[in-house]
């Protein structure tokens, strides 16, 4: 009922989601599915497989709007759903950035010293 | 949920609790590992137990993006600086801006600074925010008179004008900018007024000509030549920082493969 209670999120531009658990479940997965494709030991997929994980969870367990808002304690649903869609374009792109790879640059010596008069032990 | 930022605001609420007490801030002495009690009043507490979450948060990121994070470090006390290779300006800045654990969705500045005696001599400084946390931190870049940088403009909007700010005051070239034009200096001007190479006085004057009724630009004559002082005295001018802290603390981000 909570859904259907909720006029508005408060938030400029952000409309009151229909169906948070389908949108939820759906962009959860995609991103589980988009973790696949990342090497297992990389730990971005470790750690963002943990955060997806934790929250489906509490999605698929909670039947209350409001109650998922609490136990994932990161604002209201809505802005959940934007953060499952930024993760999704994120671990995409993470894809093809490979960013667990070893140190791709170093720097000169001198290059992070300070002050630059003065040489990097 | 277990998200190292979210802590953060915690502990720093939890803190300032404890101030109340009497346990006021304290000192960022570095060398110590129990930090030092700050009592003077006028000087900045730093929150450590904020601070230990920002070096955990930086751990976090150099353990994701190993590939391009160099060095972490913590500067001025309490803030987070991550130096990152230019390579990978584009994949850091989307990390921080669309991770679920950082959420810097908010490019305050983007700033530039120019060390001749450096390889790559500009450095160039995105800072960030991150209204969920409520928490700062700063990516820092280098490259050289040539090497163009990626644009950060997909990623943040507010980027476009900053770059070109950039452009305009250090000549960095940033690829991919839509609209890459000077925005501060006067039409037709030539050269970069931030770079240190860039003569104090300029290369041009202007003054309105009255004969020809209107404002003329001639290139700049000194009627006198430009004089140097000799300023340096004999004398240690201060004494008290001769041991002062480090600008920066190294946050150790070695991995252990």
């Amino acid at each position: 009922m909570a859904n259907v209670l909720k006029t508005t999120t408060g938030l400029t531009g952000l409309a009151v989601s229909q169906n948070p658990h389908h949108t939820l479940g759906v962009l959860y997965s995609k991103i589980l599915r988009a973790l696949q494709k990342i090497p297992q030991d990389a730990a971005y997929r470790k750690y963002t497989e943990e955060i997806i994980n934790e929250r489906a969870n509490v999605v698929k367990n909670t039947p209350n709007i409001g109650e998922i808002e609490k136990k994932i304690g990161c604002g209201q649903v809505e802005e959940l759903i934007i953060q499952a869609e930024n993760e999704l374009i994120l671990a995409r792109k993470m894809i093809t950035w490979a960013p667990w790879n070893s140190l791709i640059q170093k720097p000169t010596v001198d290059q992070w010293a300070w002050p630059p008069a003065k040489p990097a032990n | 949920m277990s998200s190292l930022l979210r802590k953060l605001t915690h502990l720093s609420k939890l803190s300032v609790n404890n101030n109340y007490h009497g346990i006021a801030g304290v000192c960022h002495k570095f060398m110590s590992t129990e930090p030092v009690k700050e009592t003077r009043p006028t000087v900045r507490k730093i929150d450590h137990g904020a601070l230990d979450k920002l070096k955990d948060f930086g751990k976090y990121v150099a353990e994701c993006l190993p590939k391009y994070v160099q060095k972490v470090q913590i500067a001025a006390g309490d803030e987070l600086e991550i130096l990152i290779a230019p390579e990978g300006v584009l994949p850091v800045l989307q990390f921080l801006k669309d991770h679920h654990n950082a959420q810097f969705a908010s490019l305050v500045d983007i700033a530039g600074m120019d060390v001749p005696s450096r390889e790559n001599r500009f450095e160039i400084i995105y800072n960030l925010l991150s209204l969920r946390y409520n928490s700062r931190c700063r990516v820092k870049t280098y490259t050289d008179e040539l090497t163009p940088i990626d644009s950060a403009c997909e990623i943040y909007k507010a980027a476009n004008w900053y770059e070109r700010e950039i452009w305009d005051m250090y000549g960095v070239f940033f690829a991919n900018h839509p609209d890459l034009r000077r925005i501060l200096t006067d039409y037709g001007f030539e050269g970069h007024p931030f770079r240190k190479d860039f003569p104090l006085s300029g290369y041009v004057e202007v003054r309105y000509d009255d004969e020809k009724k209107r404002v003329v630009v001639e290139p700049l004559e000194l009627a006198q030549e430009f004089r140097k002082f000799d300023l340096s005295a004999p004398w240690e001018q201060f004494p008290n920082f001769r041991n002062a802290n480090p600008v920066a603390e190294d946050v150790d981000i070695k991995q252990e493969k």
